[in-house]
């Protein structure tokens, strides 16, 4: 009797644990989510090029071909080099000269340290890009200075050169993240986009709903309209949720392509990314959007150097 | 107070029984002890999960090849719970903290694993049954052994119809629990199978294998982090584990699911006899 009783109560203890565990919401990852259906991208696209960019060409570019591409790019593309003749131009520029592109962006890589993944990453994006018919630059943001990695406020500095130079949308990129499929535009659609919604090395799961880091497309005005991104955040970690805390705030919300098409590569390296996979609780003061960012943004410039593939910014902060 | 010191020989069909002097209890608890620090320190590095890893291959190597008699202990049962339970709580709660793991996933992992409870747990309750009231116990001190009995060296008693025992669940198999121990098998072997790919897949670089499955290829970085290398060890374990399972299938299929179904067979050719 007393036995029985005992076993009863450890089943029933076993079976709510079991549960607990089971229905825990924030510890499963997702391999599907809302996204634009691929008939809806082309509507969903905000279609400005940078402000100073005339392009010769008379026919506009056509973006379909490119949104259906069923292809997926090869990695060994990075260990290449690129082909004569890419028409790339100094600081990493490149627009298609046979027809007139709708889309201007620039990519901003905060970088430190990894020059062989930089070639890598640089060769590797200009074939990926220059597929897509967009006009382009690659900004690289090297952090010179030996204080801990601050990801967010590189970002910042490359976003304020990219106003500069009038682009209509940022694609703040990490250094180890390589798209896998043409179709995944590097384009700015109206809603702030997170691209990287399917890395490899996360077995293709999206972490959380809230992620919004690794690679994302959002507009200048946007962008200046949360005020940038933190510039507190040193080490790993973090500045992506405080990111989307901003967007929250300005009540922005975020958008994806469906999961197939935001594959994307991470290129394994020794350096541990320790904390960056963790959904980390912060307090993420709300509040403070218009006290830290890009209006409080202070740098020394190094140097700016262009080079063939990229627009190289050194920065100590 | 009521008392709620419960140790595990209570909790199962078979232990209570058992009369509980202080060796036992230290063999009952030691693998609990043992096996989660050897898994701890085999986190430290590469060399250091491979020495781990043969120190408790050998070990068990050891075990299997002394006579039999002389592993009537709890500890070995206690071991398998004991590992059973460590991956589990790896699983559940390291894996599946880096977010890598989908609801579905999970869902099809702890039903195997449920699967694979029961039936063991089905295959215990039926072997203290049969021993203890059924048709399959013979007499305790027979003088003479009859052709159908066997004395279990380890239960230290006659039953009939045994085909083995098992010290690593402390059971005898008998011909009414050994669809039991089979399907067990097999289960843990798929919630093995699937466990140690969802861990792998987590923690190392995946690639695609076929459709959604996915399968390691670089574990290269597991080890600068603690909560990486735990996983990536336990999972190490996990695959020693299968190996042993899958060894014991094919001893069953070839030494035991002929002997299982040979009855079968020959009321067959009787029917055709007569």
């Amino acid at each position: 009797m007393r036995h029985a009783f005992k076993k009863k109560i450890i089943y029933c203890g076993l079976i709510v644990i079991a549960l607990i565990i089971f229905l825990h919401p924030n510890m499963n990852g997702r391999r599907t989510y809302d996204y634009i259906e691929k008939n809806n991208i082309m509507v969903n696209l905000h279609d400005r090029i940078a402000q100073n960019f005339t392009s010769t060409a008379i026919m506009d570019c056509d973006y379909r071909d490119i949104l259906f591409d069923v292809t997926t790019m090869s990695v060994s593309l990075m260990d290449g080099d690129l082909i004569e003749g890419h028409k790339i131009k100094d600081g990493g520029e490149f627009y298609p000269s046979e027809c007139k592109p709708k889309f201007s962006t620039a990519i901003i890589v905060p970088y430190r340290d990894r020059a062989e993944q930089l070639r890598g990453f640089l060769v590797y994006m200009h074939v990926f890009l220059r597929r897509q018919n967009i006009h382009y630059r690659i900004y690289v943001i090297e952090q010179v200075d030996t204080k801990p990695f601050n990801r967010a406020k590189l970002l910042n500095i490359g976003a304020a050169a990219a106003f500069k130079a009038g682009y209509p949308c940022l694609v703040l990129h990490d250094v180890d993240l390589l798209p896998l499929r043409p179709a995944n535009l590097y384009a700015c659609t109206k809603c702030p986009r997170h691209m990287s919604s399917s890395i490899n090395k996360f077995r293709f799961v999206l972490p959380y709903l809230n992620l919004f880091g690794g690679a994302i497309a959002i507009t200048s005005q946007q962008y200046k309209l949360i005020n940038g991104m933190s510039n507190e955040y040193y080490g790993w970690g973090g500045e992506d949720d405080d990111l989307y805390a901003r967007l929250e705030v300005e009540e922005l919300k975020l958008c994806r392509f469906e999961p197939e098409v935001s594959r994307y590569h991470m290129v394994a390296h020794q350096t541990q990314r320790k904390g960056e996979r963790k959904h980390k609780v912060f307090n993420y003061a709300k509040n403070k959007v218009n006290e830290d960012g890009l209006n409080t943004l202070k740098y020394t410039e190094v140097a700016t150097v262009l080079h063939p593939l990229f627009t190289h910014i050194m920065v100590d902060l | 107070m009521v008392n709620t010191a419960l140790t595990i020989q209570e909790l199962l069909p078979y232990g209570a029984n058992k009369s509980s002097n202080k060796k036992l209890d230290l063999d009952t608890v030691l693998p609990f002890i043992i096996l989660p620090i050897l898994l701890l320190i085999a986190t430290l590095s590469r060399i250091i999960t491979i020495i781990v890893m043969v120190i408790i291959g050998m070990g068990t190597l050891y075990v299997v090849s002394r006579p039999r008699q002389k592993n009537r202990s709890p500890f070995f049962f206690s071991w398998t719970l004991s590992s059973g339970i460590c991956m589990f709580l790896v699983f559940e709660l390291g894996v599946l903290r880096l977010l890598e793991i989908t609801q579905l996933e999970n869902f099809i992992f702890l039903l195997l694993l449920a699967c694979t409870c029961y039936f063991f747990y089905k295959m215990k309750a039926i072997a203290d049954f049969e021993l203890a009231t059924g048709s399959s116990k013979g007499k305790v001190y027979s003088p003479v052994l009859t052709s159908d009995s066997h004395f279990c060296q380890i239960c230290q008693i006659e039953v009939n119809e045994k085909f083995f025992h098992s010290i690593w669940w402390d059971c005898c198999v008998l011909r009414p629990n050994y669809m039991h121990f089979l399907a067990g098998q097999v289960f843990a072997f798929g919630t093995l199978l699937h466990g140690v790919n969802l861990g792998l897949t987590t923690v190392c670089q995946p690639f695609i294998f076929y459709g959604t499955i996915l399968m390691p290829e670089d574990c290269e970085d597991v080890y600068y982090d603690f909560e990486l290398a735990i996983c990536f060890v336990a999972c190490m374990y996990g695959v020693g584990y299968l190996f042993v399972i899958s060894i014991v299938l094919i001893h069953q299929l070839l030494v035991y699911i002929p002997k299982y179904s040979e009855p079968q067979w020959r009321k067959l050719v009787n029917v055709l006899n007569v």
